[in-house]
């Protein structure tokens, strides 16, 4: 009777799909690694003025007050507005006057989120001048 | 009559075997010298916008402002009056620091109002408020 013969089997990792591995390990990484960046609306403040004769006079007419109420109301020169209608109306207040300057005034108790969005209107309507006060 | 050679065909091939060690230090090398900022402020809602800009990360100060007013500048809670001084500190090491408000959306404006008053004393004009893409 013949008897086979065992093979002894090379015992061994193959290491040829480890590359593969190494790669994939990569990209994975390489594509779900999120950075925070940080993004907001910007403005520059007026500096503080403690003097009298720094303070710059402005004539009324080149002043708007958008104003904000505690409810979150918006009002344009006394004028309530929808805040979907306010950025076409700074757009045509800054195109009819270039040095126009928006006065936002917050209420006390308002929610920093209305100050947010109309903020975000006023800029998208490409005023430059704005100011941010209190009442 | 002269032997001839043979001659023998020089195989052309990139070693691909030392390709996974590469591909491993790579990964390690980023892994080790990943350093992450962790800033572990305030737990904030931040308002949403369209007109966001990219902020500075290398001249930002972060002011975190939650929604009882608790103010967290840099992990370091302040009381209003102290903003600032901590931010002429700040503006002393580096005078193109950029104030980066990240305020929870329910946060009353009066305390936002008196933070803004405290910059415009120490000087830091630049402010941004951070808020997420309005989609």
């Amino acid at each position: 009777m013949k008897i086979a013969r065992k093979r002894k089997s090379l015992g061994g990792i193959p290491t040829a799909s480890m590359s593969d591995v190494a790669f994939l390990l990569l990209v994975f990484f390489l594509s779900t690694t999120k950075f925070d960046i940080k993004k907001g609306l910007g403005l520059v403040l007026p500096p503080a003025s403690t003097m009298a004769d720094k303070k710059v006079k402005l004539k009324d007419e080149n002043i708007t007050k958008v104003w904000i109420n505690k409810d979150g109301l918006v009002a344009v020169n006394q004028e309530e507005i929808p805040l979907n209608q306010l950025e076409a109306t700074i757009r045509n207040l800054v195109k009819n006057n270039p040095d126009m300057v928006i006065s936002l005034k917050t209420d006390r108790k308002s929610k920093y989120h209305h100050m947010v969005s109309v903020l975000d209107k006023l800029q998208a309507s490409g005023a430059e001048k704005i100011s941010l006060s209190t009442n | 009559m002269a032997k001839i050679k043979k001659t023998t065909k020089a195989v052309s091939a990139i070693p691909t075997a030392s390709m996974s060690d590469i591909a491993f230090l790579l990964l390690l090398f980023f892994m080790v010298s990943t350093v992450f900022v962790k800033e572990r402020g305030l737990r904030v809602t931040m308002p949403q916008a369209k007109e966001i800009v990219k902020i500075p990360r290398k001249h930002a100060a972060t002011i975190y402002v939650d929604r009882h007013g608790t103010i967290s500048i840099d992990d370091m809670v302040v009381s209003i009056p102290d903003v600032q001084w901590v931010m002429q500190k700040k503006l002393a090491d580096d005078h193109n620091v950029i104030s980066s408000f990240r305020t929870d959306k329910e946060t009353n404006y009066g305390i936002m109002s008196d933070i803004l008053n405290q910059l415009k004393e120490a000087n830091a004009l630049r402010v941004y408020f951070e808020a997420k893409l309005k989609r």
